[in-house]
């Protein structure tokens, strides 16, 4: 939406620059417990995005006047490394830009945490883009959401990110950066699996009731893949220990001391 | 059957009251990272944390020396609490004691009682999703460990184990291996045999 002088042609014969069809997002990888010092991590690389992700805590919320006696307070940091973008937004430090995501993914993850657990408590969740190619906060939040659940913090969900847009007539979902720069719209939007709730929507554009309900219909499809691929993430460390001794004799499993 | 569960799975199509899992629409999902055991419908949390409960018993590091209190690192969110009067022994920061949880305030500090100083030794901090597997069923491995390692080793609800005397490093590669292999069969063999040809 930000890009000027002469709109390139984005869609040839129904596919995208990138071979892509519409309904189609880019290759991507979830790897977690990526980081030793964090309670969590995920590394994601989604297209040309490469995002970390980590969480802390939950810890005494500090400074005191942030802690809420009733639940856990979210602290979220979104940010861009300076060598991430061509853009401006590459920047080191916070910016506008990177405040408001900071913000939204807060949000998200206030509604994905059973936050009520921790009174008086903090998580620190960080959103850090390596490499941006469009639709890093989507990307961002995919990662954070397994970085999270890999620290065993309990949530009612694992919450998935994805953009929906416009190209001319046609909705699109993904988009890259050309995309993104030239779309007649760009949505970036976050569902939470298991209800099909939207935890996140923003819109950078314009699109009709009727445009935008195609748009989410088509991201839950390719949500499925994304669930998957962030549960497969998060199974994967355990499975492979797993499989090593399944054929050993079984004993007990543990139950939680009380 | 068992399976690995991630948060939001799907546990069983009707509600049940299971820990660490909730119910919603007539359906129980699994809030955290667990194994589920379908026949005895039961969650094993692969990740977790620890939160003070009434008659835990704990390892802590003294953070702060108050006149009349110490404050107790317990790699939770929440603080331990001594009043010096239960105390026996002079207590200073970085000091590694061993006590149990005796109540609870509103902010979820927990009040400690019964605290012995644990002198020397070597602190692990492990899991706290871990530490059942640690204790074993019946404390059967963490006696084996004991036996066949000749160490002193309390185990912390909280996530700390300290080790002192004995074959400390051997006893450490169990409890690491112990934390990594949890959630798999055969585990007690497995570290009778690493104890008994490490000796």
């Amino acid at each position: 939406m930000s890009g000027s002088g002469e709109k390139p042609v984005l869609i040839v014969d129904g596919k995208r620059l990138d071979g892509r069809l519409p309904g189609d997002i880019r290759p991507s990888r979830i790897e977690a417990n990526v980081l030793k010092n964090a309670a969590g991590s995920a590394y994601i690389e989604w297209g040309n995005n490469k995002i970390m992700a980590a969480v802390y805590g939950p810890s005494e919320a500090l400074p005191k006047h942030t802690s809420n006696p009733e639940r856990a307070v979210i602290k979220c940091r979104y940010q861009m490394a300076p060598f991430s973008s061509l853009e401006e937004h590459g920047r080191s430090g916070p910016n506008r830009r990177s405040i408001e995501i900071s913000k939204v993914i807060k949000e998200v993850f206030e509604n994905a945490i059973i936050t009520e657990n921790f009174p008086g408590s903090e998580i620190n969740i960080y959103v850090e883009v390596l490499q941006g190619d469009g639709g890093t906060r989507a990307a961002g939040v995919t990662a954070a959401a397994v970085a999270v659940a890999a620290s065993g913090i309990p949530m009612t969900d694992l919450p998935y990110g994805v953009s929906i847009g416009k190209i001319g007539d046609q909705i699109v979902i993904d988009l890259n950066k050309i995309e993104d720069n030239y779309s007649d719209a760009d949505v970036p939007i976050v569902i939470s699996p298991r209800t099909g709730r939207i935890l996140l929507l923003q819109m950078d554009g314009d699109m009709t009731k009727d445009e935008i309900n195609r748009g989410i219909r088509m991201a839950a499809d390719a949500g499925k893949m994304i669930s998957k691929m962030q549960s497969d993430a998060l199974k994967k460390q355990y499975m492979e220990i797993s499989e090593k001794y399944k054929n050993e004799a079984p004993s007990y499993t543990p139950q939680a001391q009380k | 059957m068992q399976r690995i569960v991630v948060p939001g799975e799907k546990l069983e199509d009707k509600p049940l009251r299971i820990d660490e899992a909730f119910t919603e629409d007539g359906k129980t999902y699994s809030t955290i990272m667990s194994v589920y055991d379908e026949e005895r419908k039961v969650l094993t949390p692969l990740e977790g944390m620890w939160y003070p409960r009434m008659g835990d018993q704990v390892v802590g590091v003294v953070a702060e020396d108050k006149l009349s209190v110490y404050f107790i690192d317990l790699n939770s969110p929440y603080k331990g609490l001594i009043f010096a009067k239960d105390c026996n022994d002079d207590l200073m920061a970085g000091d590694i004691i061993e006590a149990s949880v005796k109540e609870l305030d509103k902010t979820k500090t927990a009040i400690l009682t019964r605290p012995r100083k644990l002198f020397g030794g070597k602190i692990l901090y492990v899991n706290p999703a871990k530490i059942p597997r640690i204790l074993g069923k019946g404390n059967t491995m963490i006696r084996q460990l004991t036996q066949l390692t000749q160490s002193s080793i309390t185990v912390g609800l909280n996530g700390l184990v300290w080790i002192k005397g004995g074959k400390v490093d051997l006893a450490t590669e169990a409890i690491v291996t112990i934390q990594q292999e949890a959630h798999t069969a055969g585990l007690t063999n497995r570290i009778k045999a690493l104890l008994e040809t490490g000796k």
